[in-house]
């Protein structure tokens, strides 16, 4: 499928053509049209020369010249009423096209009326210079002369006709040819002829005797000659023959005369002698040829106007032509001329409004085209520029992004301060350590804000410290750390620990990054803690089993030995000193537990297996309360450590026996309910232990897990805090509540949910 | 653009000297008497036309300019569905000239046009005055225009008979001059049905 030569071109390449063909069209049509106007105007200046082959054209090329020059100035007065509503409506360029074509069209017009008006009068001038006065009367005078020397001439042979008659009036028509011979020979003429009255010929000599049918004279003409007896007549003088291709006749004079009867009577009908004498050739040449000219002078003498017409029609014509050229020329070399200037004009328009986009070239070698180039250029050039700064600010605002992106989710907090400590900025890490809606107060002061006075204080001095020791230390920064809504328990949750750093940035702005620090400080200090507790325990309990044994032994040997009421005291002595070694000895073991409890080692486990093998210790119990398991069946495997999990069952089961137990009215047999459960919607294995206690009092409820809280008359406390423990290791939820029933408390509930081990992890 | 109106107004004037639309105001000829008639021969036209040469004419002939006049004839017959059709047609071409040097008309008359140069076929007539000569060429007289067969007399064919100076044989500059000038123009026509003697 190849594309044929129709099909349309590349857009851009058309935009740039069309004009241009449609230029080229009009240039090609101007010119066309004024090579047949100037042809035109050749044949007709030619044609009034030559008369004989132009004379009959000249209308119909004078009217086709005028159909031409017709068409240009229908052109003209398109092209001005077009360049009129363009000035009107203001579209830009026109004014200088009119300056333009108005410019050349006078270049144009100038010369051209200049040499109208001096052919004009020349014209005119020379046409009637032609015509003399003297010259016409000359030919008038040649004309007369000619016309005299022929009366003459017909006169004096009507004369001698005459009195040649006279011969003949007594001869009979018989006899009358001798006496013709006669007269012939004695007035050298070269024929002599008698008629009858009737217009028979009587007698001939000479060449026409020859003729068959020799020209009879007119009952007219014998007429005439009855009245004046002899009459003469020129013929033969015509300037046209009668007939094609025969030549003229023999120009003569024919003169006829009444020939008078000699009878009384006079009965006798009348004769006509008629005489016919050839005129001399170089006179009758002459004369036609004076004839001939005073024809032709009083011809053009009568056409004289006429030819001033033409010869001036001619002449306006042209002008016309000429000017109409010219001015169509002067638009089109205007537009030219022009074209470029707009295309530059429209470009710097474009340009102005913003438009960037590559300008039209004008092809052209001259400094207009030049000048385009150029300004391409340029805008081009203004173009990359731009878009070189468009591609750096996109990359800039990147890594703004990506910077922002990072800050946002930077565990530190951001705060930009300026001078007077007000916030300029802040990320989503500074609102979360700080609890405060920072980007809500953005333009406050630190210090104004709630809870914030003493960290600003702190701050600014910091700052302060800094600026002013900045120059003599060098340092580019400063760190201290901070506590914030510090209280006496090392285990609130309000208190904030922030190691914050400041920095100074450019325009005097500063720059506070701050860490919270609070969970590792607690962890240090539950460590530490530990690590006392179990050196304690260690250091108490060694003692503890000499003292038991010791008072065992004490009782033993002097049981018997001394009195009753000695030995009473001794037993009940003994008896407390031994309760109080026990409880000792379980508070340094809860105290080491608590601190010795390992990192736990999360493996797959069945929670339900390891719950009935914790429950197996409890079947035997002689307790009061018993256990009841609800185990689920199909539960997941979960990730646990089975010692420390073995540990929160106990923990949980003691907790809820010692509570229900507590609580037990008598002759009821409470029991303590252990259940798991599979929430397959969450993805989560529950562990919930239920007593049916007393429950827990609200004060002790949101403190449970908080070490040495208590609701048992002995306990350390410690049971719900390392039940708190294992479940963060483990990443469990741990939920405490109380079970309300109808309004009354039945009991506390705890329950763990685990997460599930996932197959796909293994 | 004031040059614009000046150019316009130029052309308007040439083209009012130059185009022939005064031919309206010519000289008239009369013409009476006009008769078709048909016998064995052939048709007949006859005619008396009645004019006065223009003083123009009357004075270019004086000087010795020949001048020519043309009498056409045309016989059409009807068509309603088209334009008429031309049954039969002649033409009669006369030269006048006036010799200064003898003082005598001369009137040639043909069937075809003549120039200076030729007459072809003509009948020559000289004559002693111009009244003569106008005389003789105003009388038609049974002048054959066509044979029997051609024309048919049923009242639906007419004739149309023209006389008239012809100017397109004068010199060319004359005709410049003479074009669009009343005293120039000499022309009549008259229309006529073509009946039947029976009929009339």
């Amino acid at each position: 499928m190849s594309p044929s030569p129709a099909d349309a071109p590349v857009p851009t390449y058309r935009t740039f053509s069309n004009p241009r063909a449609l230029r080229w069209a009009w240039v090609v049509g101007a010119v066309v049209v004024m090579a047949i106007g100037l042809i035109l105007l050749l044949l007709l200046t030619q044609s009034t020369n030559n008369r004989e082959m132009y004379e009959r054209n000249y209308a119909r090329l004078f009217a086709v010249n005028v159909v031409v020059a017709g068409v240009l100035l229908a052109v003209i007065t398109w092209m001005a009423v077009r360049l009129w509503i363009r000035l009107r409506r203001g579209k830009f360029g026109s004014r200088l096209l009119v300056k333009l074509a108005t410019i050349f069209a006078l270049v144009g017009l100038m010369p051209g009326l200049l040499i109208y008006v001096v052919s004009y009068q020349f014209v005119s001038r020379s046409i009637e210079s032609w015509f003399d006065v003297k010259v016409e009367t000359a030919l008038d005078a040649g004309v007369n002369l000619g016309r005299a020397t022929l009366d003459i001439l017909a006169n004096n042979l009507a004369d001698k006709a005459r009195n040649a008659s006279g011969q003949l009036s007594g001869v009979p028509d018989a006899a009358a040819g001798l006496t013709l011979e006669h007269i012939r020979d004695q007035l050298d003429v070269s024929d002599v002829m008698l008629w009858s009255s009737s217009g028979q010929l009587i007698a001939s000599v000479g060449q026409s005797r020859f003729l068959l049918n020799p020209e009879r004279p007119s009952p007219q003409l014998l007429r005439n000659v009855r009245t004046q007896r002899a009459v003469a007549a020129i013929e033969g003088l015509d300037d046209v023959a009668p007939m094609l291709g025969t030549e003229l006749p023999v120009a003569h004079i024919k003169a006829l005369a009444l020939v008078a009867s000699k009878g009384v009577g006079s009965l006798a009908e009348p004769r006509f002698l008629q005489i016919v004498q050839r005129l001399p050739s170089p006179l009758v040449t002459n004369a036609m040829a004076v004839q001939t000219a005073n024809r032709e002078y009083q011809e053009r003498a009568l056409a004289r106007n006429g030819l001033k017409r033409m010869y001036i029609g001619t002449l306006t014509l042209s002008l016309f032509l000429a000017v109409f050229g010219a001015v169509l020329l002067a638009v089109l070399l205007g537009n030219q001329l022009a074209r470029p200037l707009l295309l530059l004009a429209e470009g710097v328009r474009q340009v102005a409004a913003g438009d960037l986009t590559p300008k039209a070239v004008w092809q052209g070698r001259d400094e207009l085209g030049g000048l385009t180039r150029s300004f391409a250029d340029m805008t081009q050039q203004l173009h990359d520029a731009r878009s070189a700064v468009d591609q750096s600010m996109s990359q800039v605002n990147a890594a703004r992004a990506n910077l922002q992106t990072i800050l946002d989710n930077l565990t530190s907090g951001v705060i930009v301060l300026d001078a007077a400590g007000t916030i300029q900025s802040s990320n989503p890490g500074a609102t979360r350590i700080l609890r405060v809606p920072l980007a809500a107060l953005e333009g406050k002061a630190l210090a104004e804000v709630e809870g914030m006075s003493e960290f600003a204080q702190g701050v600014h001095a910091q700052f302060s410290a800094f600026l002013s020791e900045q120059i003599h230390h060098g340092l580019d920064h400063w760190q201290q750390s901070f506590e914030l809504n510090a209280t006496q328990s090392p285990f609130s949750h309000d208190a904030i620990t922030l190691v914050a750093r400041g920095a100074e940035l450019p325009g005097s702005n500063r720059l506070l990054v701050f860490d919270d620090i609070s969970e590792i400080v607690s962890a240090q200090r539950a460590q530490a803690w530990g690590e006392v507790a179990r050196r304690l325990a260690h250091e108490i309990k060694n003692p503890l089993t000499p003292i038991q044994l010791s008072a065992e032994r004490l009782e033993m040997k002097l049981l018997g030995k001394v009195g009753e009421p000695e030995q009473a005291l001794l037993k009940k002595s003994v008896k407390t000193i031994v309760d109080q070694v026990d409880a000792m000895k379980r508070l340094v073991n809860e105290f080491r537990d608590y601190a010795r409890l390992p990192a736990a080692d999360l493996k797959p486990l069945d929670l339900n297996l390891l719950v009935q093998d914790v429950l197996q210790l409890y079947e035997h119990d002689t307790a009061t309360v018993h256990v009841v398991a609800q185990l689920e069946g199909g539960c997941p495997m979960i990730l646990g450590d089975a010692e420390q999990l073995r540990q929160v069952i106990h923990n949980l089961l003691q907790n809820a026996q010692d509570a229900t137990e507590a609580a037990r009215q008598p002759g009821t047999a409470p029991s303590v309910i252990l259940r798991t459960q599979w929430a397959a919607a969450a993805q989560r294995v529950r562990l919930v232990v239920l007593d049916q206690g007393t429950g827990f009092p609200e004060h002790i409820l949101k403190r449970a897990f908080e070490p040495y809280v208590t609701t048992k008359s002995r306990g350390t406390g410690l049971g719900l805090a390392v039940v708190k423990k294992i479940a963060d290791e483990h990443g469990a939820r741990i939920d405490l509540s109380n079970r309300i029933a109808s309004g009354v408390v039945e009991g506390a509930q705890v329950s763990l949910s685990f997460a599930i081990h996932l197959k796909v992890a293994t | 653009m004031r040059p614009k109106w000046a150019v316009l107004s130029w052309c308007v004037y040439l083209l009012l000297c130059y185009l022939p639309f005064a031919q309206a105001q010519s000289t008239l000829v009369e013409i009476n008497q006009m008769q078709i008639e048909r016998n064995d021969s052939g048709v007949f036209f006859s005619a008396n036309l009645k004019f006065e040469l223009p003083s123009l004419v009357e004075d270019a002939l004086h000087k010795g300019i020949p001048m020519f006049f043309v009498a056409e004839i045309e016989v059409l017959r009807d068509r309603w569905y088209w334009s008429d059709k031309a049954v039969a047609s002649q033409a009669r071409y006369m030269r006048l000239a006036y010799q200064p040097l003898t003082r005598r008309w001369r009137l040639n008359v043909g069937p075809t046009p003549m120039g200076n140069s030729g007459l072809g076929v003509v009948l020559n007539q000289n004559f002693e005055s111009l009244a003569d000569a106008l005389a003789n060429m105003q009388r038609f007289s049974r002048w054959r225009i066509a044979d029997t067969a051609d024309i048919d007399f049923d009242g639906k064919s007419h004739a149309e008979f023209s006389f008239r100076l012809d100017v397109s044989q004068l010199p060319r500059p004359f005709q410049i001059g003479a074009m669009g000038q009343s005293d120039w123009s000499l022309s009549g026509s008259r229309n006529l049905r073509v009946i039947s003697d029976a009929a009339k």
